[in-house]
């Protein structure tokens, strides 16, 4: 029973592309990212345009709203309330956004290529080479990033790219490298491997036009779930404050709860919730693409469309 | 399989070794202290501590000195001159105890659900089912814990004062008490897990079901034997332990269920299941007896993949609910410079990492013969 499509196996982007289209979980989380991509860089427009009348009060960090008391829940004038410092939660969290996703890209691109050079030349060059690696992946596996950067801190605080940079290279010497490998060995299996070396194909050749663009979507899978990692454990620094910032969304949660605490009051919840909400579902966009990704990616699933 | 069980343990140890060197090595590199700054004030009496320790030998010296003390267990002596052993040791029961219940029991209602979301026709279920489940996963750790408490504690509270308790244990206690019921809790958990893959292999319904509860009433029978019910009762119900357990839960769990929904409806397609219809066999023994088991062995090696993100998850848990425990011990030993723990710890949750990817192995050769002739995938 051959249908269209599985005849011959092709793992290329642009049937992933239109396979893409179909997931729901992909989508979905293309939505959340879209949007909080413009929640991050919409501060400057809202200053210039429905808080031009009154832009101080919208400071991320020394703004204070004097007309009511804080903190406030939402109203038309602070859309997610204030913090019980008066200050606009909406302002902070869209601050906040930006060492989030300067930490997503950093890590995305640190995990993305140590994973691609290990994975791939341990599966090339096999033997004695591939046996060290595995059992250095499985090492790195077992060492948690939160741990790794509560010792990191003692030597300076982090700011978002070197944060992002260490979980990659964390992240890609151990479960990206791993993923990598296991696809790359299964490419190498492929007779058209066998071809392309007995027309000649050097190694270098074979790696980049034969074993790298089949590797690059599961690539792409376990990249994004890296993400979502990194983005819970910067949230962890963040609340723990032992990073180099002061305004990511894990400090609006310590805000919260450090204010609770010493006032004795209810928890703000504006600012406790826009914090833990905001890194959760810029976490689960990731995920939703990933999983989706992984879904598209296989060719089981590929069979009943 | 004892040969293959024996190489899974030897090559585990080797990576043992890796791990505990890069820790050797990230610490060394990272932490801005040593033993001798611990133990003298002044420059000149730090520098003869450390001529009289051997700090001052090359990096690699060290390195193999301390892996020659750690493959005899041996993880040398605090600041204090207290053995780090005994310090890890006593705070061991809290972590592994946390860990193995919020394993299982994520383990066990993932697996449940996972299984008849994927088998479910209706959308609307298996939509709703999935957000949850990626929500639930990447759920921010403290967010979790904090609503938990706000939520549970109260009531958890009033339960307790309706059973008469007020003692509440804490971390580092010098009793044995606390080691014999943690490392009971996990022998109970694993021998209910082995009897129900047993019953279930065997096709013995009654006792899959009742497999684990069985063996968690043996448990508590057993502490009532020994004469420990009360304390291990207080034990069982502490706040900050099962917040920390169920925050675990909810978080293993959503993985879990993702993982094995989308294995299941991977194997919908399968032409044994059409067969299996053909012939008339309900669908719920089709997916129970047929599909769950090929569904459960990708599951479980991408369980692997998790086990960073989740022990990291642990100690974030473990920070935030302050349920004391390695994480916390780590917390408070970088916050003091003691470097011999820092090294201590990270070795032991390397140990726990091992025993964890050791025993997933061995559960998915047990499932799968091809495993176990060192086929490679």
């Amino acid at each position: 029973m051959i249908e269209p499509g599985y005849e011959h196996e092709n793992t290329g982007w642009a049937e992933i592309r239109r396979m893409a289209g179909r997931s729901k979980m992909i989508i979905a989380g293309l939505v959340i990212l879209g949007s909080f991509t413009v929640l991050a860089f919409i501060h400057p427009v809202l200053t210039a345009t429905v808080w031009a009348d009154r832009p101080d009060i919208y400071r991320p960090v020394t703004g204070h709203d004097t007309s009511i008391s804080h903190p406030s829940g939402p109203s038309v004038a602070h859309p997610l309330g204030t913090d019980p410092l008066g200050r606009d939660v909406l302002s902070l969290m869209t601050y906040g956004l930006r060492p989030s996703f300067i930490v997503a890209v950093a890590s995305a691109i640190g995990a993305a290529t140590v994973g691609l050079i290990a994975g791939t030349s341990a599966a090339f060059f096999r033997g004695r080479y591939d046996r060290v690696m595995t059992h250095v992946s499985d090492a790195f596996m077992l060492l948690p990033p939160p741990l790794v950067f509560l010792l990191a801190s003692k030597r300076g605080l982090m700011g978002p790219l070197e944060l992002g940079l260490l979980y990659g290279i964390l992240f890609g010497l151990g479960p990206a490298a791993i993923v990598v490998r296991a696809r790359a060995l299964a490419v190498m299996e492929k007779p058209f491997i066998d071809a392309a070396r007995s027309a000649g194909g050097s190694s270098r050749w074979i790696i980049t036009h034969h074993v790298v663009p089949h590797v690059i979507p599961h690539l792409a899978v376990v990249v994004l779930a890296g993400v979502v990692g990194a983005l819970v454990t910067q949230g962890f620094v963040e609340y723990l404050g032992i990073g180099k910032y002061r305004y990511g969304l894990g400090n609006l949660m310590y805000n919260a709860l450090v204010y609770q605490g010493a006032l004795g009051t209810s928890v703000p919840w504006s600012s406790f919730l826009a914090g833990s909400l905001g890194i959760s579902l810029l976490a689960s966009s990731f995920y939703m693409i990933s999983a989706g990704l992984r879904a598209v990616a296989d060719p089981r699933s590929r069979r009943r469309v | 399989m004892l040969r293959f069980v024996g190489r899974r343990v030897f090559w585990g140890l080797v990576t043992l070794v890796i791990v505990v060197s890069l820790a050797f090595f990230a610490v060394n590199l990272f932490l801005p202290y040593d033993y001798a700054v611990g133990l003298g004030q002044r420059p000149r009496a730090i520098e003869a501590i450390r001529q009289q320790l051997g700090l001052d030998r090359p990096l690699v010296v060290r390195w193999l000195d301390y892996m020659s003390h750690f493959v005899r267990g041996d993880l040398g002596v605090t600041y204090e001159g207290m053995s780090v052993s005994s310090q890890v040791w006593n705070f061991l029961p809290w972590t592994v105890g946390i860990f193995a219940v919020g394993g299982v029991v994520a383990y066990l209602f993932g697996e449940w659900f996972g299984r008849l979301v994927g088998w479910s026709r209706y959308r609307l279920l298996s939509s709703t089912a999935n957000i949850g489940g990626v929500l639930l996963f990447t759920a921010f750790p403290p967010f979790l814990v904090f609503m938990l408490f706000l939520f549970g504690a109260p009531r958890l509270s009033a339960f307790r004062s309706s059973l008469g308790l007020e003692f509440r244990p804490e971390a580092g206690g010098p009793s044995g008490l606390f080691h014999l019921l943690a490392f009971g809790l996990v022998v109970a958990l694993v021998g209910g897990l082995i009897a129900r893959a047993w019953a279930r292999k065997r096709d013995y319904s009654a006792l899959r079901v009742t497999a684990v509860p069985l063996a968690v009433a043996g448990f508590l029978v057993g502490m009532w034997l020994l004469g420990v019910w009360g304390e291990g009762i207080d034990w069982l119900l502490w706040d900050r332990g099962l917040v920390a357990a169920a925050a675990l839960v909810l978080i293993a769990f959503g993985e879990m269920m993702l993982v094995m929904g989308a294995g299941v409806s991977e194997e919908i397609a399968e032409d044994y299941v059409f067969t299996a219809r053909a012939k008339g066999i309900p669908g719920s023994r089709i997916r129970d007896r047929h599909v769950a088991p090929n569904a459960v062995l990708p599951a479980i090696s991408r369980l692997v993949t998790s086990i960073p993100y989740l022990i990291g998850g642990l100690v974030i848990i473990e920070v935030s609910a302050g349920s004391g425990g390695l994480g916390t011990l780590l917390l408070s030993s970088i916050g003091s410079g003691q470097v011999p723990v820092v090294l201590g710890v990270l070795g032991v949750i390397g140990v726990i990492g091992i025993a964890m990817r050791v025993g997933l192995d061995v559960v998915q050769a047990v499932i799968d013969p091809r495993l176990r002739e060192g086929v490679r995938r």
